[in-house]
């Protein structure tokens, strides 16, 4: 579904994407962790043509992103951006920003799909009418998570969606998101820097650093820690290291 | 870790709804933070930023606050004039935004920046200092390249950097009592070990507050001495930060069983089952 | 999901509640504000008498009554008469039109012009920004009142003429203000998700950029209405403005000069006007910049 072939972005001198290369089936949740500033924001939103400046080749589907206009991708592919609070047009009501793409591309029953969105995310019809600066954080992301849906895309391309929530609305989203994958057979790319997250949602997954992709992993082998680059094997222990904290809490809950 | 540093008291914050009504959103909330790391962790949207703005002093205007007590360091806060909070907020309280780069002016080079901050403690320093101030204590967020980063925008900076960035305006100017809300949300688990080290040394060190907000309860329990579980505008438990698997409220312990395992079942997640009662009663 | 069968009008009316809504909270926090107040009535007290300029004035302001010409504030003629004997405070009141209908038609013209020309440039960037701006930079490099001259000496003399004439050297700094804002916005992730959605750069520019341009436009604006009454009464004074017996305020103080070691309140009485109205616009700018400068509030 998606193919990136030695994709390379460079913001004047600086590299922040080095020769990257990732496919994704139609259907699977791909995963990408790594550093923070490592490029994975910079991944997603070149595949979403929101860089002019990059090198190699992108495909969604049978789209050649480098032929494509901007029309033809969008009922294909959609994102949620990282930060809730830039992504929310500060002047627009959050039941105009749900609206506004469908209204875009001529949808009918538009309000009606805006409060089933806005139900569907954990919040309710009365926040219609909410300005973005009168919402939460968590509260704005959903928002942000509503708007990419309303279009029915095939592809959801999530940089850290749920990087703002608590874990039970967390929760709530990731089985949102996976019972959508399954009705709709969405595509998933998430971006996390949580390892339990990506375990839990994704079947494969890539690690950066530093601009580079240094490895790519299934979720068996994730989970089993059978990794060979030092920096994912970092990461790895750390994320286990935290469950001597809540994670044994949250077992002796589950269990107890 | 004696020393209370704040004390606040019934803290309630309203905000006009339709037709008239006030809709509460802080429901009488009473905390004090000392010398310590104190966690504040609760559902989206359940008054955790609103409460610790209302301490900084810096919510919406139209926010109709009220309090019995809230105090800073013996300074009652709901009687001190403007200009004495704003003091306040400028040396001895500082505050980590939930949206970094919101308070980051957009025109300006993030440097520039850290430097203005640097430089409002320590005016006659010169700016040959400034600047290698400023890239030392970029460097010490563990932010690559440091010399490249200087000369970013704010709208230039990759998430996780933007929270960094915030971080390091904030130690630099050392105060009192730090209120991070959410800080490292991009963070990912190796490079936030790192920079919350910075933050623990200033608690350590300096005796300083510092109230963190957070999703992460992994990270909370680790991190923190003392965590507040808030749902609904109130505060519904308060735990030692080692001894969460003791939570007795059951939206705490609905939360603990909601959090996902690397090596956990791919079955759909256990949720909440969100009872009327919990934003009513305090345990 | 019983909420699903509003009806569209019922969901129009919730929407504009809400924007009432943060109108109220906007117009509370400037009540909070007593010069603003002050400015803002000042701008009242203009208005009404504009409009109310048949019913207050005291005198026909254009009729001669040469019996009285020259004569000093009075229980008569509150303010005194001029030259020909007619009455100034009533002048003063017609003039508050004259001086509405130039202000209202410069900033009519001009933010529109300025507003459009900055968003536009400023959202596409390369080739079109550098000709706006280009262009942009070349009125800002002529001094303002020469180029105003140089065309209502090239139309003839007039109020619309003026106004035109101040319109045309007022839009360039709300280009800049614009394009500025304009800058700022574009890459942001709110108008990259309209990009996203489909949108097509002309929604783009006008639903989602320029009113995010629009707060420092207005207040730009408030604070140059001082100096548009100020350019205007200069081309009325110099004779290019209105023409007599319009009762402008420019006009006024031009022919009272000549009396103005005997008889000062022909052309004070006008100055007064100018001075009290231009001080009620600065007021009232400051007290919007105050409240609706996007780099102020960031900061607070
Ligand atoms: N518009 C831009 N101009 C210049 N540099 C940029 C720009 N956008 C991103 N960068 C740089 O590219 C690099 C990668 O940024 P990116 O946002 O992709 O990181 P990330 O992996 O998403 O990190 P995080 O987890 O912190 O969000 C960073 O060094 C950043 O400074
Ligand atoms: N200006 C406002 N006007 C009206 N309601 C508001 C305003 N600001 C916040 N709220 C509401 O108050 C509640 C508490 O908000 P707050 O930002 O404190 O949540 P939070 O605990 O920080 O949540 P999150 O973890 O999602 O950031 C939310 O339900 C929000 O919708
Ligand atoms: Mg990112
Ligand atoms: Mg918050």
């Amino acid at each position: 579904m998606i193919r990136i072939e030695n994709l390379s972005v460079h913001f004047g001198s600086a590299v922040a994407v080095h020769n990257v290369s990732l496919s994704v089936e139609g259907g699977e949740s791909f995963g990408l962790v790594g550093e923070s500033g490592s490029g994975k924001s910079t991944v997603l939103r070149t595949v979403m043509g929101l860089n002019r400046q990059w090198t190699g080749d992108i495909h969604i589907g049978d789209i050649d992103l480098r032929k494509a206009r901007r029309r033809d991708l969008v009922r294909v592919a959609q994102m949620v951006f990282q930060d809730p609070y830039a992504s929310l047009h500060p002047r627009y009501t959050i039941g105009q920003a749900i609206a506004e793409p469908m209204l875009i591309n001529r949808m009918s029953d538009v309000d009606a799909r805006t409060v089933e969105l806005l139900e569907m995310i954990g919040l309710t019809a009365a926040h219609r009418f909410r300005f973005p600066h009168e919402l939460s954080g968590g509260q704005r992301q959903r928002v942000a998570i509503a708007r990419a849906l309303s279009l029915s895309p095939e592809v959801l391309l999530l940089d850290e969606p749920t990087s703002a929530l608590d874990v039970s609305v967390q929760a709530e989203i990731l089985n949102l998101l996976n019972r959508l994958r399954r009705e709709l057979n969405l595509t998933f790319v998430i971006v996390s820097h949580d390892l339990a997250v990506i375990s839990y949602m994704c079947d494969r997954l890539m690690v950066m650093q530093n601009a580079r992709a240094v490895e790519t992993l299934t979720r068996a082998q994730l989970r089993a820690g059978d990794m060979q680059h030092d920096y994912t094997r970092t990461l790895f222990r750390a994320s286990h290291r935290d469950r001597a904290g809540a994670g044994a809490s949250a077992e002796a809950v589950r269990h107890g | 870790m004696s020393q209370t540093l704040v004390t606040v008291e019934n803290l309630r914050i309203a905000f006009a709804g339709e037709g008239g009504t006030m809709i509460e959103a802080v429901k009488g909330v009473s905390f004090e933070v000392g010398r310590e790391k104190l966690g504040i962790v609760g559902e989206s949207g359940s008054g955790k930023s609103l409460s610790s703005r209302a301490l900084m002093g810096v919510l919406p205007e139209h926010a109709r606050v009220s309090a019995d007590v809230m105090s800073f360091a013996g300074i009652d806060l709901l009687s001190a004039s403007p200009r004495v909070r704003r003091q306040l907020r400028g040396n001895r309280m500082g505050m980590i935004l939930q949206d970094p780069k919101f308070s980051l002016n957009p025109v300006m080079r993030v440097g520039k920046q850290i430097a203005e901050a640097i430089r409002l403690g320590a005016r006659s320093l010169p700016s040959a200092k400034v600047r290698q101030k400023v890239l030392e204590v970029l460097e010490a967020v563990h932010i690559r390249a440091p010399e490249r980063v200087y000369d970013l925008y704010p709208h230039e900076l990759s998430g996780g950097m933007g929270q960094r960035v915030m971080i390091a305006m904030m130690v630099v100017r050392e105060p009192e009592l730090l209120i991070a809300d959410e800080p490292t949300s991009a963070l990912d688990v190796t490079v936030q070990v790192q920079v919350l080290e910075i933050m623990d040394e200033l608690v350590r060190r300096r005796g300083m507050g510092l109230v963190f907000i957070s999703h992460d309860l992994n990270l909370v329990s680790r991190f923190c001495d003392r965590v507040l579980v808030m749902y609904a505008g109130r505060i519904v438990e308060t735990l030692d930060a080692r001894r969460m698997h003791e939570a007795v409220h059951p939206y705490t312990r609905g939360l603990l069983a909601c959090l996902p395992a690397i090596d956990g079942p791919l079955t759909p997640l256990p949720t909440l089952a969100r009872d009327a009662s919990w934003g009513e009663a305090r345990l | 999901m019983t909420a699903i069968n509003l009806t569209h009008a019922e969901t129009r009316r919730q929407l504009r509640r809400a924007r009432l809504g943060e109108f109220t909270k906007f117009a509370r926090r400037f009540a909070g504000n007593p010069l603003g107040m002050i400015g803002l009535a000042i701008l009242g007290v203009l208005l009404a008498s504009a409009v109310f300029a048949p019913l207050l004035a005291t005198h026909d302001p254009y009729l001669p009554d040469l019996v009285h010409r020259l004569s000093p504030p009075s229980f008569e003629n509150w303010l005194g008469t001029d030259e020909l004997g007619r009455d100034i405070f009533s002048r003063i009141l017609y003039g508050a039109r004259l001086t509405l209908l130039i202000v209202g038609l410069v900033v009519a013209t001009s933010a529109p012009i300025g507003l459009i020309i900055g968003a536009v440039a400023g959202t596409s960037g390369g080739w079109v920004d550098a000709v706006f701006m280009r262009i942009t930079d070349v009125f800002l490099a002529v001094p303002k009142l020469l180029l105003a001259l140089a065309f209502v000496a090239a139309l003839g003399p007039g109020i619309v003429n003026a106004a035109l004439a101040i319109t045309l050297t007022a839009w360039p700094p709300y280009a800049r203000l614009a394009r500025a804002e304009a800058l700022i916005v574009r890459d942001s992730d709110y108008v990259n998700a309209v990009r996203l959605a489909g949108g097509s750069e002309f929604r783009i520019v006008l639903r989602h950029i320029m009113p995010m341009c629009l707060s420092s436009v207005i207040v730009r604006m408030t604070l140059d209405m001082a100096g548009i009454i100020l350019t205007a009464a200069g081309l009325g004074f110099i004779g290019l403005g209105a023409q007599p017996p319009l009762p402008e305020w420019g006009a006024m103080i031009s022919t009272g000069r000549k009396f103005i070691f005997d008889q000062w309140w022909v052309a004070t009485m006008p100055g007064l006007a100018i001075f009290i109205v231009s001080l009620g616009f600065n007021l009232l700018g400051d007290a919007m910049r105050d409240l609706l400068d996007p780099h102020l509030r960031r900061r607070a």
